[in-house]
């Protein structure tokens, strides 16, 4: 028998993920040839060394409008409730796949949620930063430095988090990436990781 | 000769923070003695610099000052700066000779992500390979004088190379060679300092009594350095008090940049090793009755969570 599927990502909010999942990867890439020496060679995903100069901006440019529009297609379903306090406390569990003791999840667990407002803050940091060192004719040398120093800082937090981010939701959780390709997930999945969505979805 | 080319640093490469103490000795190290009080204020030096360098003339417009151009730009590697500043009751030139002075601790190089394009020479000449930059500035961010000028056709940064092609032929640089007083002098860096106190012994002796040395030793001493009239008044001619090659935010960015590539490289080996112990999720494992997921609970991890 042919397992029921859930929808859980509209086309749209797919296509979101993936531009901002995308221009992320190749920010962080550049980025990091920038911040690295011995990853300069990470430079020739955008062209080489001048040219990857000039295009990081333009690709931070669409990654914050596909931030911008991510977080106003899914604040919403991001406030922090009193379940996903538990969770967090929780969390240790979680980590350790010891589901019994980790409270059960709506749509998004806290994990999610937080991973959600911590990237979309780093974005507000990535974009004033960034559109700084852009123009730096207009600012300060001081002033640069210190928003240098901020760009990576949020390189670093917006790098682990992809980490993890790119970890649970491929080979840790089998079924998790589906989710973000043709946009459903097996009932099987949304009972174990989403069981309070999963009942909304088939409630009616 | 081969010696006045040997490379000391090279920018975004592990040697770039080579600490002058561990530096090989040895091989000339130069210098640029800039008399103030001895010039003229002529600009030949600035004219020799274009000629030499193949600059082309910009256009100028009067502003109101002797000055030649308002500012360094690509294309003016060196600009007279008359400062008009009041010193006792009379009207004095306070000139400043606007142009790179080769920082024995460079912090354009320093702050430079591309690897090769900023690079110091054993002689002290501190010079950008055009090719290798990638229009970033952040040399523009690192230095403490404001040399640095981007082109924005070009999308590259140039400034003052010391004449290094003249240099490495055994010739003084381009404005040091016209200059009609000798205000701009040339030799080993020993020599300069030696001459330097000279000439700040003569200004004392003329009744300048704070004439000083501007060899700042925030950026470990320069490859240009000034003799001014007025050692007190730094700031009205426009040379920073204390510059410094390593300000704190680009301090605490090394220190992070360390830490950070630890963070990531452990975060994918945390990664690694969650994955070896815990692996693939099964979901068929946990029974999935209507009453919710069962977990086959492990020794001593039962405890319900925090409340």
């Amino acid at each position: 028998m042919a397992e029921r599927l859930l929808t859980r990502f509209t086309f749209f909010e797919r296509l979101l993920h993936w531009v901002v999942g995308v221009t992320f990867t190749l920010l962080l890439a550049t980025g990091l040839a920038f911040s690295y020496p011995a990853l300069f060679w990470l430079t020739a995903l955008l062209g080489g060394g001048p040219s990857a100069r000039a295009l990081h901006p333009w690709v931070g440019v669409l990654f914050a409008a596909g931030m911008a529009a991510m977080i106003a297609v899914w604040f919403r379903d991001m406030f922090l409730t009193g379940t996903d306090r538990r969770w967090l406390r929780a969390v240790r569990h979680y980590a350790t796949r010891d589901s019994a003791n980790v409270p059960p999840a709506g749509k998004y667990n806290a994990g999610q949620k937080m991973f959600f407002w911590v990237q979309g803050a780093l974005a507000v940091v990535f974009a004033v930063s960034g559109a700084a060192l852009w123009f730096p004719a207009a600012f300060g040398a001081s002033f640069l430095q210190w928003m240098r120093l901020a760009h990576y800082l949020a390189t670093l937090g917006g790098g682990l988090f992809l980490i993890v981010h790119v970890y649970l939701g491929t080979v840790a959780y089998p079924g998790t990436a589906r989710a973000m390709i043709d946009g459903t997930v097996t009932e099987r999945w949304a009972r174990h990781h989403h069981p309070g969505w999963r009942e909304e979805q088939t409630r009616g | 000769m081969a010696d006045t080319l040997s490379i000391r640093r090279v920018s975004a490469s592990p040697d770039a923070y080579v600490p002058i103490s561990a530096l090989r000795a040895g091989g000339p190290t130069y210098a640029k003695l800039v008399d103030i009080g001895a010039c003229i204020g002529c600009k030949g030096c600035e004219v020799a610099c274009k000629e030499w360098n193949d600059l082309g003339v910009e256009p100028t417009a009067n502003f109101g000052s002797y000055q030649s151009h308002r500012d360094l730009s690509p294309k003016t590697w060196l600009l007279m700066r008359f400062n008009e500043v009041e010193v006792d009751g009379q009207l004095n030139w306070l000139i400043k000779k606007d142009a790179c002075l080769h920082c024995e601790e460079p912090g354009c190089l320093y702050a430079c992500p591309a690897p090769g394009a900023i690079v110091q020479y054993t002689n002290g000449i501190v010079d950008f390979n055009q090719e290798n930059c990638i229009g970033c500035q952040y040399c523009v961010t690192g230095c403490p004088f404001d040399i640095p000028r981007f082109d924005a056709a070009t999308r590259k940064v140039s400034k003052c190379n010391m004449c290094v092609d003249r240099v490495e032929a055994g010739l003084e640089p381009a404005c040091v060679k016209t200059c009609p007083t000798n205000a701009i002098s040339w030799g080993s860096k020993d020599d300069m300092l030696a001459l330097a106190d000279k000439k700040v012994e003569t200004l004392n002796a003329r009744g300048y009594r704070n004439a000083a040395v501007y060899d700042p030793a925030g950026v470990g001493g320069t490859h240009m350095m000034y003799v001014v009239p007025h050692g007190d008044r730094l700031a009205d001619y426009s040379l920073p008090a204390d510059p410094t090659a390593s300000p704190a935010p680009m301090t605490a960015l090394g220190f992070m940049k360390r830490v950070g590539a630890y963070l990531m490289g452990f975060g994918v080996l945390g990664a690694l090793v969650h994955f070896l112990r815990y692996g693939p999720e099964r979901l068929e494992e946990h029974g999935g009755t209507e009453a919710g997921p069962v977990s086959p609970s492990r020794a001593g991890g039962a405890s319900p969570p925090g409340r």
